[in-house]
Formats: C-alpha cells, sequence, structure tokens
C-alpha cells in the first residue's frame, strides 16, 4: 500500500470514529434530556407512594425488561409512547405538555432504566 | 387544596429538577449531586414574593383576595384569595392597600398561604371598591341553573339534582399534578364507593365533576376519564356525572362558585374549588383547602339528614 493510500485509509478511520462517536454523544444526549423529563414529569406519581390517588402509578424500572407493561399490554415502545401521549387509565394524557421530540427522548431514558 | 399551578412550577423538588437540569451534562457525580439536592429541597417549603392590591378581605377565614403580578416560579398574573398564616397581620391590611408578602407552598404542595404581609402603600383605602373579584356565591344563596353536557353526550342541568345533596367540582383531565385534579377525582371515587354501601344515600346524593378545558374535554374523554375512576362500572355514571359546558356558562359558575383558571403553555393554572348544593338547590359549603373525603361525604349525609328532620 502506498503512503497515500495509507493516508485515505487512516482519514476514513478517523472519520467512521468521529461519526461513531457524535451518533454515541446524540444518543446519550436524548437519554440525559429524557432523564430530566422524567423527573419532571413522571417521577412525582411513579417513583413516590401517592395514597390520596385511586391506583398507585407503577414504578417503571425495568419497564422494558418484561414481556408486559404493568396494564398487560405487549412491552413494546410503541405501546408505551401510546400511554404517555393519550393517557391510560388514570394517567392523564401528555399529547399537549410534550413535544414529539421529548416523549421520543423520554423513550430513550425509559429503555435504559433497570 | 390548593392552588394549582403549572406543572413544573408549582412544587418545590419539582423546581429543583429545573435548577439543576444542567448539572447532568457534567455527568454521573453531578446528577448523584443533584439527587441529594432533590432530597434536601423535598422537606422544605417554598417561599415566592408576591406583590399586589387587595381588593377583599374576609376576617373570619384570615383570608384575603389579591390582585397580584406575576409570581415568577408560581403563578401567573391573577386574582384570587390567599389566607393569611398569622390572623393579627390580616387585621392591618385593608382593600385598596399595595402589599407584599411571601407565598408559602408546603412541603408537599398540597398547601398554601401568606406569610410576611407587609403594606407598601395604604393610600388606595378610601378609593377601594368593595367585592372587586368575581360575585362568588354564599352558603344559603340559591345556584344558576346552569346547562351541561355530560361523558354521555346529554344536557343535563344542575336542577336535575334537586332534591339531592350534590357535591361539585372542577378539574381537567390532562392535569398532570397528582395532589390537584388526580386527587379530586380519587378523593370523589373514595366517596362514591363510600356511599354505594348505602343505598338510602346513594339515592340522595350526587357528584358532579365539570371540566373547565371544554375542547380537549369533550364527552369521549370524559367517558374514559370518568370509567377510569369508577373502575369500569358505566352503572356509576346514574351517581357521578362528569361534564363540561360552553364557555359563557363555565364563566357563570366559574364566579358562582369562586373558580378561577387560565391556560398558558398547554397547562391550566387554577384554584380548587368544591362546592356542596343541598337538596333544595342553595349552596350548603365551600371548600378549597383543608379537606378529607370523610368530611366532604359526612357534610353531604349531613344536609341529607337536615332536610328530612325539615320534612
Amino acid at each position: 500500500m502506498t503512503i497515500r493510500g495509507s493516508l485515505v485509509l487512516g482519514a476514513i478511520f478517523v472519520a467512521l470514529i468521529l461519526v461513531a462517536c457524535e451518533s454515541k454523544e446524540r444518543a446519550s444526549n436524548a437519554e440525559v434530556e429524557g432523564r430530566w423529563l422524567y423527573q419532571l414529569h413522571c417521577a412525582e406519581c411513579h417513583e413516590k407512594a401517592q395514597p390520596e390517588l385511586h391506583r398507585q402509578p407503577p414504578n417503571l424500572h425495568g419497564l422494558f425488561l418484561a414481556k408486559s407493561l404493568p396494564s398487560g399490554a405487549p412491552a413494546t415502545v410503541e405501546q408505551v409512547r401510546e400511554t404517555i401521549v393519550h393517557g391510560r387509565g388514570t394517567m392523564p394524557a401528555f399529547d399537549r405538555l410534550l413535544s414529539k421530540e421529548e416523549v421520543d427522548d423520554l423513550l430513550k431514558y425509559l429503555q435504559t432504566m433497570k | 387544596m390548593t392552588i394549582s399551578t403549572r406543572y413544573d412550577e408549582s412544587k418545590a423538588d419539582q423546581i429543583s429538577v429545573r435548577y439543576y437540569a444542567g448539572w447532568f451534562g457534567a455527568g454521573i457525580a453531578s446528577i448523584l449531586a443533584g439527587a441529594l439536592l432533590t432530597i434536601g429541597c423535598q422537606s422544605k417549603s417554598k417561599h415566592y414574593e408576591l406583590r399586589g392590591q387587595v381588593l377583599d378581605k374576609n376576617l373570619a377565614n384570615n383570608e384575603i383576595t389579591v390582585k397580584h403580578g406575576d409570581i415568577p416560579g408560581f403563578m401567573p398574573a391573577m386574582t384570587m384569595p390567599y389566607r393569611i398564616k398569622y390572623p393579627a397581620q390580616a387585621e392591618d391590611v385593608e382593600p385598596g392597600d399595595e402589599i407584599t408578602a411571601d407565598v408559602v407552598v408546603s412541603k408537599d404542595g398540597s398547601d398554601y398561604w401568606l406569610e410576611d404581609v407587609r403594606v407598601t402603600d395604604e393610600s388606595g383605602r378610601n378609593h377601594a371598591q368593595p367585592q372587586v373579584a368575581p360575585r362568588m356565591l354564599m352558603p344559603g344563596e340559591q345556584i344558576p341553573d346552569v346547562a351541561l353536557v355530560n361523558q354521555d353526550g346529554r344536557t343535563i342541568h344542575l336542577s336535575d339534582f334537586a332534591g339531592k345533596a350534590l357535591l361539585v367540582t372542577f378539574i381537567y383531565t390532562r392535569c398532570p399534578m397528582p395532589n390537584f385534579c388526580p386527587r379530586l377525582s380519587s378523593q370523589f371515587a373514595r366517596i362514591h364507593n363510600e356511599l354505594k354501601k348505602v343505598s338510602d344515600d346513594y339515592d340522595r346524593t350526587h357528584l358532579l365533576t365539570v371540566s373547565f378545558d371544554p375542547k380537549y374535554d369533550t364527552a369521549p374523554v370524559l367517558r374514559k376519564y370518568g370509567l377510569a375512576y369508577l373502575d369500569g362500572d358505566q352503572s356509576g355514571f346514574a351517581h357521578w356525572d362528569f361534564a363540561s359546558t360552553d364557555a359563557a356558562h363555565l364563566r357563570l359558575l366559574a364566579q358562582a362558585f369562586g373558580l378561577q383558571y387560565q391556560e398558558q403553555d398547554n397547562q391550566i393554572s387554577h384554584t380548587m374549588n368544591i362546592v356542596l348544593i343541598a337538596p333544595d338547590g342553595k349552596v350548603a359549603k365551600f371548600w378549597s383547602t383543608d379537606w378529607t373525603w370523610t368530611e366532604l361525604m359526612q357534610s353531604m349525609q349531613a344536609v341529607i339528614h337536615l332536610t328530612r328532620v325539615g320534612g
């Protein structure tokens, strides 16, 4: 391989690393944003005992590790998105409060919760 | 009660999340520090500075009605009643006074009151208009016969419940704050379930939840919301209606029952109001703070009993 060829290969390698890093950073930012949204909008009900509520909202840790959601529905991203956006049971709808991007970030964070 | 304010601004722990939202990017150590800060903040009440003019004063319950400007982090400018913690401070304030005060929100966000009330300008006392706030009904006064549309899309009137003890409250189904609308509906559900145990009480009482978000809370939305609190039992709607009405009737109800609400950033700031209407169609009692479901239910049973005794 010529020196020129090596340089080109090296440049491609560095570019791939940079793209990978940026992509990872973006994912990480989404999770951080999702975590913040979770603390702001979800934790109050889903992390704390709410004895005055008709139903205690379920704990969401490990939500996607189980086959089904606490409601019995399949534990899929789309099912959880539906619940966040339109509400379910006594959980209010968040369609006017969260943008699509915010729901995406929140779902990314929920998938990291063990 | 309480006031419900914007979700992300009314509770100390939620606000604290905001404070250190920017820390998260700094790494895990900052997140842990933020979590510790949250725990610290949850143990304290929150203070906000209020500036405004006193429009009305009620010494019987240490309340003043204040027209105030924006209270950053708490609520937008509006006119609403506040309880003064120390009665002596209420005595020093007169309608027309410009005041400053600390709005204190309890650590669990379920109560609020004023402390450190100071009169900054009393020159407006002589020009004060009594009761500038919306005209609210007093116990013993007849309620207006407002038409509403319930969860089945059927028109109902407040007069339909004559002969029963009617407990009315106001919510919006999107309310994300557990201590506000969800708490109201949950406690109404307890009352509903308890009254169901005694058929005579059940037959002579009714619950009515009115939405102040009629654009979103259409009949199907209210039906779905109601069924969640009725555990899916549709027959419960015969005892508990979920309804909305047009803007004009909503304003009338709000004025009569002291409800204040304001939409901003897709959330609705509102007061929490519960009204008990006696079988004769007259207001029996109001609640905003310091109520329990047992007190509400016993008050309903008491007005039924009074009606029986009175013939």
